[in-house]
């Protein structure tokens, strides 16, 4: 926890994912249909930044990446160790946000781990999901608060969309 | 030794035991069996002293305090453009198919961001159906072969491509000015469309060129064999899915044999017991090794490969004494000297079936007898109306003959050949001693190899060319009965080497084109039709291209032929000592000598593994004086070979079965001493099986690692004496006969008093219940699952030091019982993998909890809580679990790295493994299920073992759905849980095997003036 590494390029996703409004899966496109919620290829930074701040120097790096083809370094910053495997589709599909995990992710100027992401920690939630739970369409909206009605949403949501997390060790451990 | 004393066995007199060893009860294989961790193993091939100890001690306390707190920086590396269709953890697949000699098979490869890490089979494929054998499966391996050839090589230095290109394009203007006369390429089969194409190409380019095709294991005894008999090189494809009675001379069809996957899954087709009364095949198998069709067989004969053209002429004159119309064979009995009344009660069997009859002859017998078996096929389907073979012949593809070869050394000899190409082919290892290939090579002045390693051939030639393997290809194949489908690569060539198709067009035109480039052209004018990009789109998809499959030819017998035939056969056979030769079953020709997973995959029959051994039968080895291990030297004619002896129960007698394969010198680390070469022993007039031999004693002991009596299961420990009375509850079998009368002997088998638990019981009844269900009756002992299991959850190889410890680390293993008399035993086989036991016992005893119950029935491994107790192996009773005693992984080249599956976690040392019902595939069912918003049904779930099995004998999935495969099997009368009575509720459970012997015949029979009666 309140691991904050320093990025190759200062990428700020207070700036874009917070005031600009871009939604979490813009980048990161993997995270509904697999199991990695997949950092972004050069290209889509490129989609924008080929014509917006063309000659901002923070950029720099990854318009040289961009021209010769190699792949931007990012540092790694949420990790499960080799032996647990987690599946982002799970989770998004069912209405846990991102913010569960990762925090509040459109007020970071860095990215800082902020959960523990330890197997206690997950199985917190897995054995009561109830308070990590939001309408699917809300998932990627971070500010939203759970209202009073929170419990029978969850109750019902759970219902409805089957929502049984494995406590079991084949769960996650393969 | 003394004979153990059997006591009394309970189950109709049927004895059974896993090895000679086992049989006799000698001390070596009780100790063996009463450890399961053999002691006196500490280090990885090194001997551990006290000094060495307390430096080891000394290094790790020095090192205890300066490791850093935090974890290492990881990075993420994503695309630069990434690839439209990928996201990054779901894994793509891709048809292609792979070329085998004259046919081809069509697959389906998992690929993990373009990567390829598992081959599986096209079930739209004639050849496959959907399964893979465990040869197949093992291509993975061999395209990660960190031994494979990378660069272009003059002599032993390392060149450029495009000098490779120079220097052909001159050698070429040369040769064209004299047609090709001095010019010679030697291949492989030539199979695809493509590959044709060139090749006629190249015979326009170079008319008076000698283009030449050899395969060591080839079925051009079969073609001649039809061409006499029909005037057409035909194969014979057999309809096993309608033949009622089988009678196989000397063919491994569900092994080694042509077609080997595609004839399993047709054959089985007949033998599962869905109907058994009515439907159950019978299956006559005389042969002279012992095969895994011999082992599936109801009566088994054992006589030496040459007399088994003998035999058939016997049989013959018996068909046609009692009525078969065979109306070229002259009347008349002749005198033989095997069993009349095996030969009596055959005939009987074979004219009184209505339901059709087949007689299949295997590729080591001349073609004089597969012209007679033509003949007499002929003649049974007229009798019974049903027609069981159909007769099919590529005719646009070049079959490989022996011929090419002889005459393609005869002008070496003579000088007349300037340069030679081989194209794939590695004669040196390979050809007819008698032709001594390595010496007309030498005399070449200009050769040049092309291959995927620098092998035997490729060390003797001026320049080496890496070719690319066929997962890294653009090409096209054709399969026996030609059907075609294209090979489209799943990774960019590792090495950047040039595929096969590449470097013909190369040769023949002078100028590079690329594979995609030459395939689409050879494809343009077949695909008529819709437009050619979208009719091109939709082949590569399906892998297939079913509109190719060539019909059956309607054929003709020449009465002449098959009375020439029929003389052949009749004449009497060379007595005295024979040598067999037969294709490893793991290695086959050779081509696999180099893959870890096949050098380790134990042999179905023998259990033996990283080695080859003179086979021979208990009582051969007594005339010869010889015991197991011991080295013997085979003479023949003048070249000697030695390699030690096994004693393998059921073969023929005065015969040495030789594998193939091994003994080879330049192919990489894993071939590097690994059994012998026994090619030096084959010449052209005897390529399968030859007398004229010798055998010397040497004297010398081999070490041979064999895992037939490793994890006993369960037996010195609990029950002494009772062994005989335990092993036929361990398998169960029985007739079909007893099994109409008993149907539910199956069960009945064991006695126990009603199982209840100490404990409350936990309740199954919600959910998904995984079960398991393994069909005894349709196994043929193949071993594509273990292999399939190794590449799906990335187990490791561990070296045959090893194994000869009983360290091998497969998951699911093939138990082969033999049963009845050390000379002509029956076989059985059964596939054992972690049984996932209700009750497990491993469970309880973990003192870190490290495997668990799952909700779903699952019992679950945790690798990271794990210390290494191993008191979880000790309490299991199936002797399933599986430990890591070193690092297995830590020397592994990064290039094999790559084959490994991302969603299967990589072991470290001192954990502990076994079968886990392939929870990542089931996972991985469940959230794609989950995301659709649906629920899992029968057929989501396919576990490694259960896809590739080619007879479907693995059955796998949820017992909580009364309709799933699984449950209906389980319900089924046949269906027995192993070691039931220890209360540990396994879910995977087996159906018993029954066989369907004859009534009037004695259960087994051997031939030659033998008069025991067993």
């Amino acid at each position: 926890m309140g691991y904050r590494p320093k990025q190759p390029v200062p990428y700020s996703h207070k700036l874009h994912a917070g005031d600009l409004g871009i939604d979490c899966r813009y980048c990161h496109v993997g995270v509904e249909v697999g199991p990695k919620a997949t950092v972004p290829p050069t290209q889509t930074c490129m989609n924008c930044h080929a014509l917006i701040k063309t000659d901002s120097e923070k950029l720099q790096l990854v318009r040289d990446r961009w021209k010769s083809g190699f792949p931007m370094p990012w540092v790694r910053v949420h990790k499960t160790p080799d032996y647990a495997y987690f599946n982002h589709s799970a989770h998004v599909k069912v209405g846990v946000s991102c913010r569960s995990c990762h925090g509040r992710v459109d007020q970071m100027e860095e990215i800082m781990q902020v959960e523990r992401l330890s197997m206690g920690w997950c199985l917190e939630c897995h054995r009561d999901p109830a308070p990590h739970l939001r309408p699917v369409s809300e998932v990627t909206h971070l500010a939203w608060e759970p209202g009073p009605d929170q419990a029978t949403f969850a109750l019902q949501t759970m219902a409805t969309r089957n929502i049984t997390p494995p406590t079991d060790c084949s769960g996650c451990h393969r | 030794m003394k004979k153990r004393d059997t006591g009394s066995s309970t189950q109709g007199g049927r004895q059974y035991w896993r090895s000679l060893d086992h049989f006799v009860g000698s001390a070596e294989y009780n100790e063996l069996v009463q450890r399961e961790f053999p002691e006196g193993t500490l280090e990885l091939g090194q001997k551990l002293d006290r000094r060495k100890f307390l430096n080891l001690m000394g290094a790790s306390l020095a090192l205890a305090g300066l490791t850093s707190c935090r974890r290492p920086v990881e990075k993420i590396i994503p695309y630069s453009v990434a690839p439209e269709s990928i996201i990054p953890g779901i894994p793509k697949h891709f048809a292609t198919s792979m070329p085998f000699g004259h046919d081809a098979f069509g697959l389906v490869v998992e690929s993990h961001e373009g990567r390829p890490t598992k081959i599986e089979g096209n079930p739209q494929h004639p050849s496959t159906l959907g399964s893979a054998s465990a040869q197949i499966q093992a291509e993975i391996l061999n395209l990660y072969d960190p031994d494979r050839s990378q660069v272009v090589l003059r002599g032993d230095l390392p060149f450029r491509w495009a000098d490779f290109v120079h220097h052909w394009r001159g050698l070429r203007e040369d040769h064209l000015t004299d047609k090709g006369a001095r010019l010679a390429i030697l291949s492989g089969a030539v199979n695809g469309p493509t590959e044709q194409r060139l090749v006629a190409e190249f015979m326009i380019q170079f008319p008076q060129a000698i283009w030449a095709t050899w395969e060591p294991v080839n079925d051009d005894n079969i073609l001649q064999g039809m061409f006499e008999a029909y005037g057409n090189r035909l194969l014979p494809e057999a309809r096993f899915d309608r033949a009622q009675r089988i009678l196989s001379l000397d063919d491994d069809f569900l092994n080694t044999g042509t077609a080997a996957l595609r004839n399993s899954r047709l054959f089985a087709a007949r033998r599962r017991n869905i109907d058994p009364v009515k439907h159950m095949n019978r299956l006559f198998v005389v042969e002279s090794g012992y095969s895994l069709t011999g082992a599936m067989a109801d009566h088994r004969l054992a006589i030496p490969a040459s007399q088994i053209g003998p035999f058939l002429a016997a049989l013959t004159m018996r068909l046609k004494k009692q009525g078969l119309d065979l109306p070229v064979i002259p009347d008349g009995e002749i005198s033989t000297h095997f069993d009349d009344h095996f030969l009596d009660a055959l005939t009987k069997d074979l004219l009184s079936n209505i339901d059709g009859s087949l007689i299949k002859v295997g590729r080591s017998q001349p073609p004089a007898v597969h012209t007679l078996a033509a003949a007499v096929n002929e003649g049974l389907s007229r009798g019974h109306g049903i027609s069981t073979l159909k007769y099919i012949h590529d005719s646009k593809s070049s079959i490989p003959a022996s011929d090419h070869l002889l005459s393609l050394t005869e002008s070496l000899r003579e000088g007349k050949i300037d340069t030679l190409i081989l194209l794939g082919s590695n004669p040196v290892y390979t050809a007819p001693a008698e032709l001594k290939f390595a010496e007309l090579l030498s005399s070449v002045p200009n050769t040049i190899h092309v291959g995927s390693h620098r092998d035997e051939s490729g060390q003797q030639c001026h320049w080496h060319i890496p070719t690319a393997h066929f997962l890294e290809c653009w090409g096209d194949t054709s399969s026996l009965n030609g059907t075609l489908a294209i090979t489209q690569p799943l990774i960019k060539p590792l090495f950047g080497s040039k595929s096969k198709i590449e470097l013909i067009n190369l040769l023949v035109t002078g100028v590079e084109k690329t594979g995609y480039e030459l395939v689409r052209e050879s494809w343009r004018k077949r695909l008529k039709g819709e437009s050619f990009d979208k009719a091109w789109r939709r082949v590569v998809h399906d892998g297939v291209f079913p509109e190719s499959a060539v019909k059956s030819y309607s054929v003709e017998l020449r009465p002449d032929a098959v009375k020439e035939a029929f003389s052949k056969c009749a004449q009497p056979p060379d007595h005295g000592l024979e040598i067999y030769f037969q294709p490893s079953a793991s290695l086959y020709d050779g081509r696999y000598a180099n893959n870890g997973w096949l050098q380790e995959n134990p042999d179905p029959m023998t259990k033996l593994t990283w080695d080859n051994a003179a086979l021979v039968s208990p009582e051969t080895a007594q005339k010869l004086g010889v015991k197991n291990e011991d080295i013997i030297a085979i003479s023949h004619h003048d070249a000697t070979v030695e390699l030690p002896v096994w004693i393998q129960p059921g073969l023929a007698s005065d015969t040495i079965v030789l594998e193939l394969g091994y003994g080879r010198r330049n192919l990489g680390r894993i071939a590097q001493g690994s059994g012998t070469d026994v090619y030096p022993l084959r010449r052209s007039d005897g390529l399968y099986f030859a007398s004229e031999v010798k055998v010397a004693v040497t004297g010398r002991k081999g070490k041979l690692a064999c895992t037939q009596d490793h994890h006993g299961l369960d037996e010195e420990q609990l029950a002494r004496q009772a062994i005989q009375d335990r092993l036929p509850m361990i398998v169960r079998e029985a007739t079909l006969s007893e099994y109409t009368k008993h149907p539910n002997f199956a069960r009945e088998r064991v006695e126990h008093p009603p199982l209840e638990s100490l404990f409350e019981e936990q309740n199954y009844d919600e959910g998904y219940q995984w079960g398991m269900a393994i069909d005894l009756n349709v196994c043929t002992g193949c071993s594509a699952c273990s292999i399939a299991c190794q590449s799906e959850n990335n187990i490791p190889v561990v070296g045959k030091e090893e194994v000869s410890r009983g360290r091998e680390m497969h998951w699911i293993r093939l138990d082969r019982y033999f049963s009845g008399s050390q000379e002509d035993p029956e076989v059985v086989f059964q596939p054992v993998g972690c049984q996932h036991c209700e009750n497990a016992p491993c469970e309880g005893v973990c003192p870190v909890a490290a495997t668990v119950h799952d909700e779903e029935g699952l019992n679950t491994m945790v690798y990271n809580r794990c210390i290494g107790t191993r008191y979880c192996a000790n309490n299991c009773p199936y002797k399933v679990r599986r430990f890591n005693f070193f690092n297995y992984t830590k020397e592994l080249p990064e290039i094999v790295q790559m084959a490994m599956n991302p969603d299967v976690t990589m072991r470290f040392r001192g954990v502990m493994e076994k079968c886990t019902y392939c929870v990542q595939r089931i996972s991985r069912s469940k959230i794609v299920a989950k995301n659709e918003g649906r629920e899992l049904k029968d057929g989501d779930v396919v576990s490694a073992c259960q896809q590739t099995c080619p007879t479907d004998a693995i059955v796998f999935g949820n017992l909580n759905d009364p309709d799933s495969k699984v449950s209906q099997l389980k319900m089924q009368n046949l269906n027995y849980e192993l070691l039931a009575e220890l209360n540990v509720q396994p879910r995977t459970s087996y159906l018993a095997k029954l066989r369907n012997p004859f009534e009037e015949m004695k259960t087994s029979a051997k031939s030659e003036n033998k008069h025991h009666d067993h």
